[in-house]
């Protein structure tokens, strides 16, 4: 066990030197550079020699990346272009923030998706089931932007209980962590039913219904425990995406995290900010997925990890 | 596996907690907002790139930092330069040499006190090639920056530059503490900038706000309001919702479409001030067959400018009349280009298009408010005189790139722009747009646009010391330049924005700063 973990972290390095490959040449061959997006039209000629001079833009793309991999394994991301500082301090100010948002925003995607999956597979075609699966539904299809502003003008406009932007408080969480929430929640209802649907129908199901247990015992000791596990698959996946995907929620919220700081970087030519971020991002995707694997384990005895393959 | 199971609740449970607890930790700390009477709020649509004068480059910027930080000085909402922490100056004979008193008696945040060397140690950085700053080309013809004794200050110039004084005005001149800058190497900057202005850096929470207070002991009048805050809140319906519900006070960059409906609330005052910067779509002078006159005009004709202003903008822009807008020194109206589809037929007639010609648009979208529906209503406008306009759009940074290419890989036959002439002075508008000098990739000349009078009229006046002179001279280029029509002239942007109506007293500048000294509450 404690080696197929290790063996799977060793893994994440190659993953993360081939994500800084890729991102590394594809901002750089994006046209558009640095110096003109900081200063628009007025981008003088000595003004873009000077950017690209100072950034080591100049030099060749392998010199380039191997000064930037030189300088990572330092544990120094280089500094931001656009306003000169580390991009360490950059990431670091805004992935809390995220980690947050995103935490919270799992929270309650689980709490809701999960019970409202397994009441719908339980009551199967009440209108329970066939009212969740519809709000599901919309809620999936929604677009994210559509959902936060909906939210905005209901709670902070309308009603008025909640502030529209900002971040500080706990109020300030609850509008965008909902929003973000939303559609995670409606996947994995989804899923939950249709998993609980598929454990319910098998045999194991019938004999423990047939000894006379009671059906409360038989879905929740007996069915949810195997139903739960592509729910697991999916939480760590939405765990991951709701991570670097939350740039519309952040946006229309003016939450200052790190989906909002990769968008503006890419479009400011940040290439060290952009490096960065992407890294960050993909590393915890490793990481999430190798969390999600072990998980199974607990979950599934037939799940062993031997260090040795197959046996 | 019971025991397993029940682990693994109990092991995601704490893993959320402790991230969640974690990640509060480390965001928490900005504090409420305390009295709501004490606290001014504004919401703009961009966080400032630094505030350190050297790394400055947008308006945002410019709007938080002249709060904090002061410059010689100051450019009035008309235009007119007034004195700031230059009491006064002058320029000897034939103007190369300028002397500043600079004013006595003002302290930075930090206890520094302001002088002649300090003035010196600011714009040496400023001009200092290492240090890079993009804007060091708007002090590009001094070349000699002394404190000939504690309170005065010579520039001296390789040649006579007449904008020098507008120049010096430029937000982004800014004078700060000597201390912060010591010591900092050409490639270093500063977080928190200490100036002299009227109110003192409080705290920078990264996205999110800038927080400034009163500074007590300010020089000028002390302001009213003793906090200022400053939101970033990049989208423009989230800014309204901000305004609407009391989050904020007043907001920038107010959505055309969204003006009517705004302003229906009675709480809500909507405040139009003209800008600098003018729209327009600029020919490839070089490329068949806009290097022929008449195509240009005819195109000119094509265009229903004010049809464009009311419908699109509302009513909220204004038909340009000249290359630069009326504000700025050396205007002159000129324009507009009559809207006359058949004098557009006729002309495109004359020149041998009597069947029609086709060319590309290529335009930013998201740069300019509404610019990619300008750019489909040029379309249209241009299809009625038989021109089949492709458009064609690209992400503002490739954008640049893509129409700032020398003359021989320029793929364009024309392209929407806008340009601000940030410092009120023909020069800055004329000159870098439309002097050969400064054809792609030595300047901003994108259209490859040649005039030899035009060329020799705006050399001159960059070196002519009598005003009246000057203004003649560029009436002269302005006349040249329009009849030449390097570009389809639209129009001037306007700003939009929004303030709750228990504030008074902000200043609504044509260079796009929103100033907040003067700014108090009513009941």
């Amino acid at each position: 066990m404690y080696q197929y973990i290790v063996r799977r972290l060793m893994l994440t390095i190659p993953v993360v030197i081939g994500v800084s490959i890729i991102v590394f040449a594809i901002i750089r061959m994006i046209p558009g550079d640095p110096a003109r997006a900081m200063a628009g039209v007025n981008a003088t000629p000595e003004f873009i020699e000077q950017v690209r001079v100072r950034h080591a833009l100049d030099q060749p793309l392998h010199v380039q990346y191997g000064r930037f991999m030189v300088n990572l394994l330092q544990g120094d991301l280089g500094r931001s272009i656009f306003n000169g500082r580390p991009v360490t301090t950059e990431i670091g100010e805004r992935f809390p923030r995220t980690l947050l948002l995103a935490t919270v925003a799992l929270v309650i995607a689980t709490i809701i998706g999960v019970s409202a999956g397994i009441v719908s597979a339980t009551r199967r075609n009440s209108l329970f089931d066939n009212a969740s699966m519809l709000v599901a539904l919309v809620g999936v299809a929604a677009p994210v932007f559509w959902m936060a502003l909906m939210l905005q003008l209901l709670f902070a406009v309308q009603l008025r209980w909640l502030p529209a932007t900002g971040i500080g408080q706990v109020r300030h969480l609850v509008l965008p962590s909902l929003t973000l929430g939303t559609a995670s929640a409606a996947l994995m209802a989804r899923i939950t039913r249709s998993s609980m649907l598929d454990v319910l129908r098998q045999d194991y199901i019938t004999t423990a219904r047939s000894k006379g247990l009671g059906e409360r015992i038989v879905v929740y000791k007996h069915a949810l425990k195997n139903a739960l596990i592509p729910v697991v698959t999916v939480l760590g996946l939405q765990f991951g995406i709701l991570l670097g995907g939350a740039v519309l929620t952040e946006t229309v919220f003016a939450w200052p995290g790190v989906g909002r700081l990769l968008v503006d970087s890419i479009l400011r030519r940040d290439y060290p900010v952009v490096q960065g971020t992407v890294m960050l991002l993909a590393f915890l995707f490793v990481i999430i997925n190798l969390v999600v694997d072990i998980a199974y384990a607990f979950l599934d005895p037939r799940v062993h990890y031997r260090s040795e393959s197959g046996e | 596996m019971q025991n397993k199971k029940l682990l693994l609740i109990v092991g995601i449970a704490v893993v959320v907690i402790a991230v969640a607890v974690v990640a509060w930790w480390l965001i928490a700390g900005r504090e409420p907002p305390v009295e709501i009477r004490d606290t001014l709020t504004i919401a703009i649509g961009a966080e400032p790139e630094s505030l350190d004068p050297v790394r400055m480059t947008s308006a945002p910027a410019a709007t938080v930092g002249e709060h904090v930080v002061e410059r010689l000085i100051y450019m009035e909402e008309d235009g007119s330069l007034e004195p700031m922490l230059a009491t006064s100056w002058s320029a000897n004979e034939d103007s190369t040499v300028w002397t500043f008193q600079i004013r006595e008696g003002v302290t930075f945040h930090d206890g520094e006190p302001l002088n002649a060397e300090a003035v010196r140690k600011n714009l040496a950085r400023f001009v200092d090639p290492d240090v890079g700053a993009a804007y060091a080309f708007l002090l590009g013809s001094v070349q000699e920056i002394e404190a000939t004794d504690e309170y005065t200050l010579e520039l001296r110039l390789a040649q006579p530059f007449a904008p020098i004084l507008s120049h010096l005005s430029h937000s982004f001149i800014g004078i700060v503490s000597p201390r912060q800058i010591e010591g900092l190497d050409p490639g270093d900057t500063f977080e928190n900038p200490v100036g002299t202005g009227p109110y003192v850096m409080d705290r920078w929470s990264r996205g999110d706000s800038i927080r400034l207070t009163v500074n007590e002991e300010y020089w000028g009048d002390t302001p009213e309001i003793p906090v200022l805050v400053f939101n970033f809140i990049p989208e423009e319906s989230a800014r309204i919702v901000a305004l609407e519900t009391g989050e904020a006070d007043a907001i920038m960059a107010v959505p055309p479409q969204d003006v009517v409906r705004l302003g229906a609330d009675p709480d809500i005052d909507i405040v139009f001030q003209t800008s600098v910067r003018t729209i327009y779509v600029g020919f490839n002078n070089l490329r068949e067959p806009f290097t022929d006159v008449r195509v240009r005009r005819a195109l000119n004709h094509a265009i229903d400018k004010q049809a464009i202003v009311d419908s699109i903008f509302e009513g909220s822009a204004f038909v340009a009349d000249a290359p630069v807008v009326d504000a700025v020194f050396g205007h002159t109206s000129v324009g507009p280009y009559e809207y006359d589809p058949d004098r557009a037929r006729e002309l495109l007639a004359e020149a041998g298009f009597a069947d029609g010609l086709e060319m590309t648009l290529h335009h930013p979208t998201g740069r300019y408010p509404l610019d990619a529906t300008v750019a489909a209503a040029v379309q249209s406008m241009l299809a009625e005189v038989g021109v089949d306009a492709r458009l064609e759009t690209r992400e503002w940074s490739a954008y640049l790139q893509f129409t700032a290419q020398p003359p021989d890989q320029a793929e364009y036959d024309s392209y929407l722009l806008g340009w601000g002439t940030v410092t009120l002075d023909s020069d800055y508008g004329l000159y870098a747009l439309l002097h050969s000098r400064q054809w792609n990739p030595d300047g901003n000349n994108r259209g490859f646009y040649k005039n030899e009078r035009v060329d020799e009229l705006l050399d001159a006046a960059r070196v002519e010391t009598n005003p009246d002179s000057r203004r003649e001279m560029y009436h002269e280029a302005i006349e040249l330049i329009w009849d030449d029509a390097p570009w389809i002239f639209l129009y001037n942007a306007a700003q939009i924005n929004a303030v709750r109506a228990n504030v008074e007293g902000l200043i609504h500048h044509p260079l796009e700063n929103l100033s907040a000294w003067d700014a108090h509450f009513v009941d």
